[in-house]
């Protein structure tokens, strides 16, 4: 069982103070000066190499790695809200501290000063670029793999480096692999080369084929095959209705309700509940697994609503994308064409060419165009025949803008939104960065 | 009423960086002109049609451009027939060096290309990424460019713009030039789309493909304000790149 995977050599130990406290002051410090997240874990490990390996290897239940293009932040939300509902005391990581530095200066904050974890369970949204030098210094019990998406051609240039990151970093996971069967590339992963056992999560047929444009998977471009390759899914969504959504776990019917509409969030939750299984193994249990799903509170920017104005009750709904699949599943997930709606990216996303591969037919029309992409955005919903009421690169204007729409109680707001413009639209609204705190 | 035939190929292999809508502004133009433009999709093992007037092919990865070698070897004699008569071949990135002499790569497994294009291609260490602004014949070329990519070009050839902002692939690595214009064969490393973004090179195209079949092309009032736009994005552009360093990483 779990706790025996923790037969670590490395204890935690007074060798670690310096290490520990150098690195807890440089974060206290770089907080006041509203710097990063980085240097303090780059200290740490500087000073103690050790640490890393000796603070992942108290954790009773292990270390889990979550993987992907498009849904991390959202995954890893799931699956430590289960394993807190099974009555575990979770570490997770702050998004955008994914990189090695950013997850030590996390870990580290946790810990005590002899470098002693408080948590069973580290749950761990990993980037991708650095997952297999990670596991090589955490030694992850179990690994979530969740889509390989064209994405981040930007940084990788190539889709299926992304994938082989992936694959390569999974097969360092000591227990279990988890991937996405609908996954052209990581449906294909070779299950001899992994150390743990492979299980599979998935849509079923029909609700794929119901999707609009399907789950927006990057197609295999080396193998024979461009599609996945048929496989059991261990997890598979069997009925989307709304947020509500069943799952079929390892035989097991579960009805959970997703933070945000969309196949997309209901594949993640399918992926969730696979991966805390594994973790739990015996001790899962369906019913402590929805009752964490009915208590979640949406992720940062998914699904989340906030009030357009102080004693307002109309709500902005912040529906965020960083690419060309997550638009378009957020798309096809409205439950109809919406009537207030803004859309905003900026520099953030550097290079939006992929716009032009989304399809923009639910949407009628967008009221207020921003972000310095604005005429970038507005030229293609010209082209796709949107209607554009005003367009507005000024933030903090076109906010105005969307205020200064008639009134109507009880209703929301679609802001279509890049990461960077969610962040600036929730301070504008006057809701600060409090992610950072609510997940610590 | 004249309708022309734009043949997009490979759209999902050589499509990744939004290349339908280079298609998509061919297709609207041509219909602001009072010109019917039907366009056909030929993938791996699809025939291509009887009458070309236009072939868009588009960017992807190497894994993409080795998967579809073998089907482009048996689509040469007709794409170099259609060239040879003056027809249009519109290649970005990936596609552009699948119609060049051949490609150089760093694993040291090249690829072949069909020699339509005046350049052979060297991948490099060097990834240019960014905004990208470049002098033309027909006005600024304005995009992103996001490659690894050094153009030679063949004795006699010449780039189609100067690079003003960004590196540009064209040249000793890549400095000073983006694009290439040979006859109706146009090849850019300039995403964005390209064609959205830069009117003026979408109507050389389009004047291109028109003149071959002895039709006028002029952009129509239905285009104007996707025009307005486009000059405002590229205004923004020139504003976002004035005394800005490009960025290059090491891969
Ligand atoms: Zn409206």
């Amino acid at each position: 069982m779990s706790a025996a995977k923790a037969g670590k050599t490395l204890r935690p130990g007074l060798r670690f103070v310096p290490a520990v406290a150098a690195g807890k002051l440089a974060r206290f410090v770089t907080r006041l000066r509203g710097g990063g997240s980085a240097f303090p874990g780059y200290l740490s490990n500087r000073m103690a190499p050790n640490l890393l390996p000796t603070l992942a290897g108290q954790f009773r239940y292990g270390v889990v790695f979550v993987l992907g293009s498009n849904g991390k932040t959202t995954t890893t939300h799931m699956v430590s809200e289960i394993l807190r509902a099974h009555g575990l005391a979770v570490f997770t990581n702050p998004t955008g501290s994914n990189m090695p530095q950013g997850v030590t200066s996390a870990l580290m904050a946790d810990a005590t000063l002899t470098g002693r974890v408080k948590a069973d369970v580290a749950v761990l949204e990993v980037d991708e670029g650095y997952a297999a030098d990670l596991a090589d210094r955490l030694s992850p019990r179990v690994m979530l793999a969740l889509n390989v998406q064209v994405d981040q051609l930007y940084r990788f240039f190539e889709t299926e480096r992304v994938a082989d990151m992936m694959l390569d970093a999974a097969a360092r996971a000591s227990d279990a692999v988890i991937v996405n069967r609908d996954d052209p590339y990581l449906s294909k992963i070779d299950e001899t080369a992994m150390r743990g056992s492979v299980s599979y999560f998935g849509a079923s047929e029909a609700l794929v084929a119901a999707s609009a444009h399907g789950l927006v998977n990057a197609i295999d471009t080396r193998s024979d095959s461009t599609g996945s390759a048929a496989r059991h899914a261990e997890s598979e969504v069997v009925a989307v209705d709304g947020r509500k959504v069943s799952v079929v776990v390892d035989g097991q019917p579960i009805g959970v309700t997703v933070p945000a509409r969309g196949l997309h969030y209901a594949v993640d939750a399918a992926a969730a509940l696979v991966t805390a299984a594994r973790v739990l193994e015996a001790e899962f249990d369906a019913d402590n697994a929805a009752r964490a799903f009915a208590g979640m509170q949406p992720a940062y920017g998914r699904g989340e609503v906030i009030p357009l104005a102080p004693g307002r009750d109309e709500q902005v709904e912040f529906v965020m994308f960083k690419n060309a699949p997550s638009l378009q599943l957020n798309l096809d997930a409205l439950p109809g064409a919406p009537d207030r709606v803004l859309m905003a990216i900026d520099e953030g996303t550097p290079d939006i060419s992929w716009i032009y591969d989304v399809d923009f037919d639910a949407l009628d029309h967008v009221d207020v165009v921003s972000g310095e992409k604005a005429h970038q955005v507005a030229l293609r919903l010209e082209y796709a025949g949107i209607r554009v009421g005003a367009v507005e690169p000024d933030l903090a204007r076109a906010v105005s803008m969307m205020r200064a729409l008639p009134p109507r109680s009880g209703l929301s707001q679609t802001w279509l939104v890049n990461y960077e413009i969610m962040m600036a639209g929730r301070r504008l609204l006057g809701h600060g960065d409090q992610e950072v705190a609510r997940r610590a | 009423m004249t309708t022309l035939t734009i043949v997009q190929l490979y759209p999902d292999l050589l499509g990744v960086t939004g290349d339908r809508g280079n298609v998509a502004v061919l297709q609207s133009r041509l219909a602001s002109a009072g010109i019917t433009a039907r366009v056909v999709t030929a993938g791996v093992g699809e025939p291509l049609p009887d009458e070309i007037d236009i072939v868009v092919i588009g960017n992807g990865p190497l894994s993409a451009m080795r998967r579809v070698t073998d089907d482009l070897a048996a689509k040469a004699d007709t794409l170099r027939a259609h060239s040879e008569s003056g027809g249009v071949l519109f290649a970005v990135g990936a596609g552009a060096e699948l119609l060049s002499a051949g490609v150089q790569t760093l694993d040291g497994a090249d690829v072949p290309g069909l020699g339509l294009l005046p350049f052979r291609v060297r991948r490099t260490r060097q990834r240019r990424v960014g905004y990208i602004v470049a002098d033309t014949e027909d006005g600024e070329l304005i995009g992103f460019e996001d490659h690894a990519s050094t153009w030679d070009l063949d004795d006699g050839a010449s780039a189609y713009g100067r690079v003003s902002a960004g590196k540009g692939s064209v040249g000793a690595e890549g400095l000073g030039g983006e694009s290439v214009r040979a006859a109706n064969a146009f090849a850019t490393n300039v995403q964005g789309p390209a064609l959205p973004l830069n009117p003026q090179l979408a109507d050389a195209v389009l004047r291109a493909a028109c003149a071959r079949r002895g039709v006028d092309y002029t952009a129509g009032e239905s285009v104007a304000k996707a025009d307005t736009l486009a000059e405002a994005a590229r205004s923004d552009i020139r504003r976002l790149t004035a005394g800005k360093k490009p960025t290059v990483m090491s891969i």
